[in-house]
């Protein structure tokens, strides 16, 4: 075998591991962008409205005081499609949501959902260069949960979803702040005020205090 | 000799400028300057360890070190942590809180000496103080718990987080100038655990006992006041022999600092809380909780 055979020999043998090497490359990255641009993903959904939220906020446009109403109203469309607020007020209740009336749980809901908005909106208005990052998702069966981590004024505030599949759509059932979870703390608040003055007492409290905040705003 | 004089040399560069710190004996110093050295090299060890482990084709850049030691047993904590999470009435128990009347108190005279005092204070502070100023100073105080979370990793057995935390404080109170810059993160991405005594504590098994509101100092429990005492004998400011006013003094300017920085939050959450004395106290018990767990 002479010296030319040898090396038209590995010259096909280079070219083969450089085609095997394109191929692998196209199937990988093919495979990833594949599980990054999944729709259905919870964190992709989350990432998407948390965006929507932002791209408001970020408006110059909607910054000025005639367009406060609208830009509160955009803010909590998206709100109202990120979060399941029937499933989280039964869950902030606990056992007490079972001895209301039908129509006693939907007043509970309103009241509820106004409370987070203000808690959400009030914190959500000083937002200016905080940064969101997406660290990973974890599924199971129609339950989610994304681990997110805020970057505000330098410091890292780690923030938990717990997502659940609702007609083809992740809705928000709590969060962790902190470790902090919003449902189980109200639970325990709402519980602290039902214990010495009932259901009606708890009504007429949350009635006040975003009466209080309205006046403030 | 050499590995003395080096030693010398080197905490010298600390102490002759400032005259701050006086170790009792030479002894000592060779000592902690070798423990130093020990930490650093552990620290380097461990973070070649972790590159030659990044190799793998799924590791991911944005995966904190506490997720990649627990892959393997990720999945079953996730899904037990679930069902706790999703089971709606299935709750920890409540924090026992046998003096509340005077803990109601406690949280009354911290609320008004938020409003009345602290923020007005920080408002004023805020505007002579620029914000990034505002973060350094934080970074400064951070930086001096340092010891306190290295040790206390170190007691419950996380010996890597325990050297990257002597690395931070070594590499911050230098090249971070002390401690105004996070170098360590920014540069190396050496991040900071959280540790302190009272989860040190609780990692043990005890119990937070009942709920205690400080006056001044918050919220708190029986645990944890025990480990704020801890983590006060472990706060360089012990070393340094500073008199008690001075204590209080750069105390009260952390307390301003913080205020400054988070302005808005404290206010937030009591309006849309209903009891917020019962949400504050169960916001405590969650978060440690947590840190514990961790």
């Amino acid at each position: 075998m002479g010296a030319d055979a040898m090396n038209k020999y590995s010259k096909q043998v280079s070219w083969f591991w450089v085609f095997l090497l394109m191929l692998s490359m196209v199937l990988l990255s093919g495979e990833r962008t594949l599980a990054s641009a999944n729709n259905d993903d919870p964190l992709v959904q989350l990432q998407k409205s948390t965006d929507e939220i932002l791209m408001v906020l970020q408006s110059e446009e909607l910054k000025t005081p005639e367009k406060k109403v609208e830009r509160k109203e955009l803010i909590l469309q998206v709100i109202n499609r990120m979060f399941d607020f029937r499933g989280m007020a039964r869950s902030s209740l606990g056992p007490n949501w079972n001895s209301l009336t039908i129509e006693e749980q939907d007043i509970f809901v309103g009241l509820f959902i106004s409370l987070i908005e203000q808690r959400y909106i009030g914190k959500i208005d000083s937002f200016n260069d905080q940064k969101v990052i997406y660290k990973e998702q974890r599924v199971k069966n129609d339950k989610a949960r994304v681990y997110t981590t805020i970057i505000d004024k330098d410091l890292e505030i780690p923030i938990d979803y717990s997502l659940q599949l609702s007609q083809g759509r992740w809705l928000i059932k709590d969060l962790k702040i902190e470790n902090v979870s919003l449902v189980a703390n109200y639970r325990r608040d709402f519980n602290s005020i039902i214990r010495k003055e009932q259901f009606a007492g708890l009504v007429e409290k949350i009635t006040k205090q975003l009466e209080k905040a309205e006046m403030e705003n | 000799m050499v590995c003395n004089g080096g030693a010398n040399a080197f905490v010298e560069f600390f102490t002759r400028p400032t005259k701050l710190i006086h170790f009792k004996t030479k002894k000592s110093i060779v000592f902690s300057a070798h423990a130093v050295v020990f930490f650093l090299l552990l620290t380097v060890t461990h973070a070649w360890a972790d590159d030659t482990a990044d190799l793998s084709p799924s590791a991911q850049p944005d995966v904190t070190l506490e997720t990649n030691k627990a892959a393997g047993e990720a999945e079953d904590d996730t899904w037990a942590e679930e069902d706790n999470w999703g089971n709606e009435w299935g709750e920890e128990d409540a924090i026992a809180d046998p003096l509340e009347p005077l803990n109601r108190v406690f949280f009354h005279f911290n609320d008004k000496l938020y409003y009345w005092l602290l923020k007005p204070v920080a408002k004023g502070y805020s505007v002579i103080i620029a914000e990034d100023l505002q973060i350094a100073i934080r970074n400064f105080f951070d930086n001096l718990r340092s010891p306190t979370r290295a040790v206390n990793s170190l007691l419950q057995g996380k010996v890597k987080d325990s050297s990257v935390e002597v690395a931070r404080f070594v590499l911050n109170s230098t090249v971070g100038i002390l401690g105004l810059g996070d170098f360590a993160k920014d540069v190396l991405d050496l991040n900071s655990t959280r540790e302190d005594t009272g989860q040190t504590l609780g990692y043990y098994g005890a119990g937070g006992g009942f709920y205690i509101n400080w006056p001044f100092l918050g919220p708190s429990n029986f645990r944890d006041s025990l480990g704020l005492l801890g983590d006060a004998y472990l706060h360089p400011f012990i070393f340094l022999d500073l008199d008690t006013e001075v204590i209080v003094g750069t105390w009260t300017l952390e307390k301003v600092n913080y205020a400054a920085l988070t302005m808005g939050d404290y206010e937030l959450f009591k309006e849309t809380a209903l009891d917020p004395y019962a949400a504050l106290k169960d916001a405590y018990q969650q978060h440690r909780n947590g840190l514990i767990k961790e």
